[in-house]
Parts: structure tokens; sequence; C-alpha cells
């Protein structure tokens, strides 16, 4: 139409989508707040930023692979002949790959960082890069990633799409879609009644062309319709795989924070965040408090990418944690590092940002965006939301 | 230092013929009312391919050698690997046609490790090896390296796989056997607007990719050109998971399709995630798609969706038959890229145009790949001559269908079916 068309609908902001992408944010920072608490309860432990935690999560993932694959959904298999999959199918998957995920988190722990726990504290931090890159690389010459593997959507036996309208449409506007819905049913019939008579779909007869364009003619009307029906009312639309996401992802925070608080393990815990070697004259295996640090921080990587990879059946390669691993990591030192609520608040957070400035039509910068709301809050608080300011020296 | 003098001449034509390029396709929006054709851009860009001023390298003693720079590492591995078999494969049969008498043909391999830097230093090694001339690489990025090497040397390349329209502009020693991006673009706009009768259709472009940018681009460029309305377009990048955020914008603005112009790893879910935003429309796309992947990935979201591919397995002309018979002898199994096909191609013109020298030389060799005419490829039948080494040749329109169908193709769209 009018040159620079593309940039002018940019700007243009539609309130009727907000609520949708509100929710989008909330689901999308659940993900990032489950990675974040792994990095977040590594660093309150021992002051050790685990850049291996990505890649932990990318192992998750391809566990959940590998258990769809002994299931029997594999790639090569026709759609009608796959098996069955249920709630415990998933419980499966889940259990294992946060099993493998807890073990390979404890092995890190114990062969990469243990040693190095008395040196300065810039080489565990450069022994974590070590691992991080070690794992990327070696898990490319192991794992299958030609061409990147996905997991088969039937694993999800939750694939449906949920509606909330919150405002409704005039009865009018619905009852003219349905006119319109008619009329296109009827032209789409008898176009397919011609089509039985023609020989090849895509080379069609004159009368053949006139009956399709009368049925493309009813469709486009269809949707003028549908489109008007559609920006008068509210709706909310989520992948019922994606609330799935939400609720087990609050599922585990609340078990975390549970076991935190009113658990002796989780008193020790907090011992040794606050102080190591106080911690361990007062009698506390610190040691073991550390396992369990990476047992649980691990697992919980593992749920994280066993529910992205599954609901969201996004293509697994041996870099599969590294833009999820940085951004949880961001999430976690905007809620401030070390802090387990804050890790939840800044992933939530993030998450609805940058759906929002896709929302506001600047997709484009939606990877940007996590990184400017990070310096803008560590601009005023430099310990992050709900970090503590003391100045550390790392 | 020597090399250095003779850069400024081939830097400021490959500038005059980008300024030129760009100029043409940026103000696209004004021109369009005035142009009534698409053809028109090519035609430009004629007179500004310069012609390599060295003598290039010349055969010594009975071997004749060629080059090949392919990833044969890397994250493009698997189409490096298909279009390496597709050469070889290629090179066995013209030596059981009989070759060329007295004359040996030998292929040397460079690898382009799957990222320009090293496309670049493969490629000028072969050249420094004295191949006569080079065929690869896979991706667009790559090839515009090996070219730039190869112009300065005077030596020819034959792209195996490079789509977008500023690869051959490089210089008169660049050609291609695949499609241009724009071709491409133009026959989907096409199938969109006149086969599916989709009117308002919405852009998803993956903003990492030159690939897809250029793609997009060119389908909003012909898809208006034809009274279509583009009624939105949003960004993602490569490797990213979730696109919620933008289905949910292109949702809102009711397009009664959907072209996908990124690679198949990322428009799998996409689609599949269309799917439960609630738009029910036509998905479309390009030859990225093509990956028996995306059948996986996308699901029961991609089935009925379209894109443009330069091959296809099921096609029952002659040459397909043949190659997949021999690719079944020589590596098992049907090729898993299209880059198979494009790779025998590129092997099977050069030797072919090696078989019409008049001297065993790079500047003969240039010539003669020029003069080729009507060549039966696998892919289509190509025609390099006066055509800025794009061919002209026709592209497949493919429908994903349910395993155990797959791809299956629906039209074949020949550039004079569009006008060209």
């Amino acid at each position: 139409m009018v040159p620079g068309a593309g940039l002018s609908l940019a700007a243009a902001l539609d309130f009727g989508t907000l609520p949708s992408q509100i929710v989008n944010g909330v689901l999308n920072g659940a993900i990032y707040a489950l990675i974040a608490l792994g990095y977040t309860m590594v660093y309150g432990v021992l002051r050790l930023i685990n850049f291996a935690h990505g890649e932990v999560y990318m192992l998750g993932a391809y566990t959940a692979l590998f258990v769809s694959w002994a299931y029997g959904f594999r790639p090569d298999v026709p759609p009608d002949q796959l098996p069955e999959s249920s709630l415990a199918t998933l419980l499966v998957m889940m259990l294992a790959s946060m099993a493998v995920c807890a073990t390979v988190g404890v092995l890190i722990e114990r062969f990469a960082y243990r040693p190095m726990r008395n040196q300065a504290r810039i080489s565990s931090l450069i022994t974590a890069i070590g691992v991080s890159l070690l794992l990327q690389y070696g898990g490319g010459l192991f794992l299958p990633q030609n061409p990147p593997p996905t997991m088969n959507e039937r694993v999800n036996p939750y694939r449906q799409t949920l509606e909330l309208t919150l405002v409704g449409a005039p009865q009018q506007l619905s009852e003219v879609v349905e006119a319109a819905r008619r009329e296109f049913q009827a032209a789409e019939r008898t176009f397919e009644e011609r089509l039985k008579s023609e020989k090849d779909q895509f080379n069609l007869s004159p009368e053949g062309q006139r009956l399709r364009d009368a049925k493309f003619e009813a469709e486009r009307r269809l949707r003028d319709a549908e489109s008007k029906l559609n920006s008068a009312q509210v709706t909310v639309r989520v992948g019922a795989g994606r609330l799935a996401i939400l609720v087990a992802s609050l599922l585990l925070m609340f078990l975390l924070r549970q076991l935190v608080l009113f658990t002796p393990t989780g008193r020790a815990m907090r011992a040794v965040s606050q102080d190591f070697d106080s911690a361990a004259l007062m009698g506390v295996n610190v040691d073991r408090i550390v396992t369990i640090t990476f047992v649980i921080g691990s697992a919980l990587a593992g749920a994280g990418a066993m529910m992205t990879a599954t609901f969201l059946g996004t293509s697994i390669t041996p870099y599969y944690g590294v833009l999820p691993g940085v951004k949880a990591f961001v999430a976690a030192v905007l809620g401030g590092i070390g802090n387990i609520p804050g890790a939840v608040l800044g992933g939530l957070l993030m998450g609805v940002a940058e759906t929002l400035v896709i929302w506001a039509g600047y997709s484009q910068f939606a990877d940007a965006v996590a990184f400017v709301v990070l310096i803008v809050v560590l601009l005023f608080r430099p310990g992050g939301l709900l970090g503590s300011s003391a100045v550390e020296k790392v | 230092m020597h090399v250095r003098r003779t850069i400024p001449a081939a830097v400021w034509a490959a500038l005059i013929a980008g300024v030129l390029a760009t100029g043409c396709s940026g103000s696209g929006d004004a021109q369009k009312q005035e142009q009534p054709s698409g053809g028109e851009a090519p035609k430009t860009s004629a007179n500004v391919r310069p012609q390599p001023t060295a003598e290039g390298n010349k055969a010594e003693g009975d071997t004749l050698k060629i080059g090949i720079v392919v990833p044969i590492n890397g994250d493009q591995k698997p189409w490096g690997d298909d279009a390496l078999n597709g050469a070889q494969i290629a090179l066995e049969d013209f030596n059981k046609q009989g070759g060329i008498p007295g004359k040996k043909v030998e292929l040397v391999i460079g690898d382009s490790g799957s990222n320009t830097e090293q496309a670049k230093s493969a490629a000028e090694k072969l050249i420094s090896d004295g191949v006569l001339g080079i065929i690869g690489d896979v991706t667009s990025s790559n090839t515009i390296q090996i070219a730039k090497s190869a112009f300065e040397k005077g030596v020819p390349v034959v792209s195996i796989g490079a789509t977008n329209d500023d690869v051959t502009k490089q210089g008169a020693n660049v050609f291609r056997v695949c499609y241009v991006d724009s071709f491409q673009g133009e026959v989907m706009a096409e199938f969109a607007h006149k086969d599916l009768g989709l009117r308002n259709v919405a852009l998803l472009t993956d903003r990492k990719q030159a690939y897809s940018v250029g793609l997009s681009n060119n389908f909003r460029k012909h898809f208006e050109q034809l009274g279509g309305k583009i009624v939105g377009e949003e960004f993602y990048e490569t490797k990213q998971t979730t696109f919620t955020g933008q289905l949910t914008n292109l949702k809102a603005k009711n397009p009664d399709g959907l072209f996908l112009s990124g690679y198949f790893p990322e428009v799998g879910p996409i689609v599949k995630s269309a799917k439960a935003a609630g738009l029910n429309v036509k998905f479309l796309g390009g030859d990225g798609w093509d990956s028996k992947e995306i059948l996986n990935s996308g699901g029961e979201a991609i089935v009925g969706g379209f894109f443009c591919n330069h091959y296809n397995n099921k096609d029952t002309r002659p040459q397909v038959q043949h190659f997949l018979k021999r690719w079944k002898e020589k590596v098992g199994g049907e090729p898993g890229t299209t880059m198979a096909a494009l790779g025998y191609d590129a092997m099977a013109v050069i030797l072919d145009a090696l078989k019409r020298c008049k001297s065993y030389d790079s500047k003969s060799l240039t010539a003669a790949i020029e003069e080729t005419e009507n060549f039966p490829g696998v892919t289509g039948d190509l025609t390099l001559k006066g055509q800025n080494g794009n061919p002209r040749k026709r592209a497949l329109v493919v429908e994903v269908r349910p395993l155990p169908e797959g791809f299956v193709m629906r039209k074949a769209i020949e550039p004079k079916d569009l006008g060209q």
C-alpha cells in the first residue's frame, strides 16, 4: 500500500491482546524462574555462578527425548502407529530427566568444583565455564543433532487449547458470522463436488476455477466477519500444555519453599549460605549440603527442560541450554542472586517484559529487553530486586 | 601485499553492483506502480557483473582438478555431506559415460566448516592447489566469501545451494544451480494468491538469517504486486523457543495465511504454537523447510502446509529416477536433503562445461559454463547462458503430508509461468 506501511504497523498498540500477552509472559517466565532457581541456590550456598547449569538443562531435554523414544514415540513412525500417551508417561519422563540432571549436577560439583573450593573464586568461575563448554561440545560428539530432533507432540496427551472470553461480543455479530459460515460451507461443498471430476487439484478447468474462486470469496467474507467478532471481544487462549508447565513449576517451587523453610536440611542450607565456615563449625556437614543443593537445583532444571521439550516441542541441540541459561541467569541476578523468591520474581518479570515488548510491536528487540531491564534495575538496586546490597568482591 | 592492488577494482565493482541492487529493492515500494513486472531487477545488474581480470589456473599434465567446498563439519554438516556425495556420484557417472578422453578429472575436497572464514580459506587453498573451478558452498554467506577469493584469482565458482540474490553479483565467474530467493518468493506469492486464494498474509521472519529476511521481503513485494495484503510482520531469532507473543499479535491481525521464511528447526514449533494460539490458517514457506524433521517438529499442525523446493524424491523425471537409483547404490536410502541433488547438478554442470572447453584453464571453463543451455539436471532443466549466473529453471511447490507420504509435489512453476 503505502511505502513504509510495515513500520507504522509496528507502532499500533492493540489493547485487546494485552491480557493474552500478559498470560503468555507469565507462562514463559515460569520456565525462566525454574532454571533461575538452580543458579540462585548454588550461588547462595557456594558463592559460585554455575555456568554449566544451562548444559545440565540441555541434558535434561535429551533425557526426556530418549525416554519418549523408548516409549515408541520415534519420529519415523507414522502417526497412526504411535502408542497412546498418558500422564504416567509424562511423569516417568520428568522423573528420568530430574534424576539424570541431579546426577550430572552432583558429578560436576564433585569433580569440577569441589577440588577448586579452596582456591580463589575466579578459578571456580573459570572451571564452571570450562565444564559448560565441555558439555556443549562433548555433547555434540555423542548426542543426536543432525537434524536437531524434536519431541513428538503425541507424547503430550494435553494438546487442546483453552479459551477464556473476558469481554463477549454482541449477539448480532455472532449471527453474521454464522450466516457467513453457512454460505462458505455451501460453496466449499459445491467446489469439492466439482473437484471429484477434476484431474489435478492445482491445474483446474475454467469451471473448476470459477467454483474455487467462489469458495475463496465466501471464505474471505467469513474471515472478515470473524475478524470483526474477534476484535469486538477479548479472549485469552492458552495451550493446555503451557498451563501444565505453569502448574508444575508452581508446585515444584512450593515444594522447594517448604523444604528450605521447614526441614532440618533446609535450615542447614540457610546456615551454609549465611556463613560457610561457621556452619561447618556448628556441626553442619557442608559437603552434604552442597551436594543436596546441586541435586535440587539440577533436578529443577531437568523438570523445566522436560516440560519445554515436551510442551513447546522446540528442537533439541547440544546448545539447547545456552539461551535459556543466560536468560535464567539474568533473571536470578535481577531478582537478587542467592535469593530464592527473587529468582521466581526475576523470572516472571523477565517473561512479562519480553512479551510486552513483542506486544508493543518490537519483536526484534525481545531478547535485548531482558538485559535492558537488568541494567536499569542494577543501577538502582545493585543487589537485585530482593537481594542484599552488600558490596562483594568476586 | 601485491594482492592488494588487484582488490580495489573488484571491490568498487562489487560495491556499485551492491548499491544498484539494494537501490532497486530498497525503493521497490515506490517503483512498483511504474514497473508492472518484477523481472526487471536482474537485467539492470547485467551490465555491472564485473569480469575477473586474473588469468586463473591452467591444467598441468593429464589431471583436471575441480575443487568442492562444502561444510563437512559444523552445524551445516548434513547439507555438506549430501552435497559431497551428490558431486561424487556425478563424477562417477561422468567417467562411466567416457569422461574426457586422455584426461582424468579429480575432485579435491575443501571443508568450509559451516562458517565464512573457513570457507574463504578452504577456497584459497584449493585455488593455490591449481583447481580449474570450484563448486560450493551450500549457503549464501559462505558462497559469497568463496566467490570473492575466486574472483580475484579468475577461477569459476558454481554454487550448490546459495539462493540469496546477491551471490552471483560478485563477478562474471560466479554461477549457481539453484533458483534465487526472489524467484522463490515470487513462486510462493503466486501460489498463495492464485491457487490458495489468500489475500491477507502475515509474515514471521527469523531476524538472524539473511536468507529469511530476504525471502520475506521478496514474498511481500510480489504478493503486494498481485494485489494481496501483508497484514503484519513479526520477528524471532534462531534458537528461540517461545513464539506465543508474536503469534498472539498476528492472530489479532486476522490473516488467512502465514508465511514462515525461516529454517525448519524453528518453523515446526512455531506452526504448533500458531495452531494453539487459534491461527487456523494456511502455512507457507521456502526451501528452509526442507527436512524430514519438520514432519515431527510441526506435528499435526504442519500437515497441509506448502513450501517451495528445488527437487522432490517422488518426481518421475528420468534424471531424478536415475539419481535416486545411483544414490541408493552408493550411499543407501534416499537423500535426506535437497542439497544432494543440487550437489550432483553443480558437479554435472561443471563437468559438462569441461567437455566443451577449448583449452583446459579457468578462463575457458568460465566461458563454457556461461554457455550452458537446457542442461538436463536432476533438479530441472537449467540454462545459464545470458542469465548472470542465475539459472532459468523451475521451482516445485510441495505439500506437507503425514508420514508415510511426507513431502508431496503439488505444482512445478517454470520461470515462464511468472512471465519471466
